[in-house]
């Protein structure tokens, strides 16, 4: 089951473990610049806010799809950040495998949304390796970050992939390990003691589109578990929309957050960028169908337009690296 | 009977908050009865009537902040000092039949299925 708990998804599977959960926020971040220089990670910005669909008047199609929806401004970026509960009893988290499309395009190879794990290529995520997920998986630790287009521009990988801005939005899929696998795994080790521990609906007009923006290091690692692991049996969905931030005050009667910083502002301020290090994890190669998208610049110079507002390049003087379960946050 | 029912509940709060921090205390000394009075601005004699079930008088504003410095959930404090939080009471005022009946159907339901209505986020066609 999905819920929605102060603008976070929680997906539960309390049919295999009481903790089988994983939180999964949507962050708000720095557009780095689409400069074909690799940067850092960028921090979180505070996360999204997240309403059922089903409460405002919203596109029949959106209806159709159910899910929940979310405000982003025209260029803006984001990430998705994974968490799941510590179990002290099993000393592990729950493991799931994620898996993430934008317009029904997987992120991490590029292909067609189906709604199986595929092991070759790998085209999910390893809850137990990977703490967020900034972008497009264009390489081995390259990501192509994730950015707010508006729809029939051609900029998003749905558009450059089909040709079409046929389903927009975000996609997430959740599948938990078989629990006969995870109490084999993870046995249960015994402790001494006890820690602490209107009626108006809006037109599609209100949609934005995800495409890929400025190059950014980050690794989508490969699964440490047999394929088998996964019960392909058990899973929960979501889709994800992406209103327009300046109409997202007319369907929720709330402001959308303030604009956001751009990379510029931020590293005058001399705030942190991070690299994220892993021990004995090896990455997937990265998309070749996603590698050949263009990113936002590279599409606005083939067109005559200039999509980004301010893509000014950056120097990160200060790079802070984490591991994971460290905080990936500005200071504000 | 009334009078029973009260002193029962009383001591029922006084009982459940004191074992809490008592069980706090044991592992920080900022639990201890006058620091946590001092903290939600009540008299520590006063908070030391409620734990002997003496009184079971306290706004909801001191509950919120007595459940926040014990670490429990406000509608279980709220529940047994016999008062449900003024959130709750303006969702039931809004639709009154409907949340009546609701509750009365949940009543003797076990957990487990009263859990199953918590509101999911709906799956469509994609």
């Amino acid at each position: 089951m999905i819920e929605l708990k102060n603008s976070t998804l929680v997906f539960s599977f309390p049919d295999i473990h009481p903790e089988a959960r994983i939180s999964i926020k949507f962050q708000r971040t720095l557009r780095i610049p689409d400069d074909e220089k690799t940067y850092p990670l960028p921090p979180g910005l505070g996360i999204f806010p997240l309403k059922h669909i089903d409460d405002y008047p919203v596109p029949e199609q959106w209806v159709e799809h159910g899910g929940v929806m979310m405000p982003m401004y025209q260029s803006e970026a984001m990430w998705i950040d994974f968490s799941t509960d510590y179990m002290i009893d099993h000393r592990t988290s729950y493991p799931f495998a994620i898996k993430i499309a934008t317009g029904k395009i997987n992120a991490v190879t590029g292909e067609p949304w189906d709604n199986t794990l595929n092991s070759n290529p790998q085209d999910y995520m390893v809850s137990t390796e990977q703490p967020w997920l900034d972008g497009y998986c264009i390489g081995n630790n390259v990501i192509r970050q994730f950015v707010a287009v508006p729809p029939a521009s051609g900029y998003s990988a749905e558009e450059q992939l089909t040709g079409k801005a046929e389903h927009g939005g975000i996609q997430l899929i959740v599948y938990p390990m078989k629990k006969e696998i995870f109490y084999k795994k993870f046995p249960i080790i015994q402790r001494k003691s006890v820690i602490n521990e209107s009626g108006v609906r809006y037109s599609t007009s209100s949609d934005m589109l995800i495409a890929p923006g400025g190059k950014m290091e980050q690794e989508v690692f490969e699964d440490p578990f047999d394929f088998t692991d996964w019960d392909q049996n058990i899973n929960s969905r979501c889709f994800v929309h992406i209103a327009d931030s300046m109409v997202w005050r007319s369907i929720t009667g709330e402001n959308p957050p303030t604009v956001p910083f751009t990379a510029k502002e931020y590293n005058r301020h001399g705030f942190p960028w991070f690299k994220y290090y892993k021990d004995n994890s090896k990455s997937l190669p990265g998309s070749s169908i996603l590698n050949k998208l263009k990113s936002v610049l590279q599409m606005g110079n083939d067109k005559g337009e200039s999509p980004l507002p301010e893509n000014t390049p950056v120097n990160q003087e200060n790079v802070i690296i984490i591991s994971k379960d460290q905080v990936r946050e500005g200071h504000f | 009977m009334c009078t029973i029912y009260y002193t029962r509940m009383k001591e029922l709060f006084g009982k459940y908050i004191r074992e809490k921090r008592l069980l706090l205390q044991k592992e920080d000394k900022k639990f201890s009865l006058r620091q946590v009075a001092g903290r939600i601005a009540i008299e520590p004699s006063y908070l030391s009537k409620l734990e002997r079930g003496k009184e079971n008088y306290l706004s909801e504003e001191k509950i919120t902040a007595l459940a926040n410095e014990l670490d429990e959930d406000k509608d279980v404090l709220l529940a047994l000092i016999g008062k449900v939080s003024i959130d709750i009471q303006e969702i039931i005022k809004k639709r009154p039949e409907l949340f009546a009946q609701l509750i009365r159907e949940l009543k003797n339901m076990p957990d487990t299925a009263v859990l199953r209505i918590v509101r999911e986020v709906r799956d469509g066609k994609w």
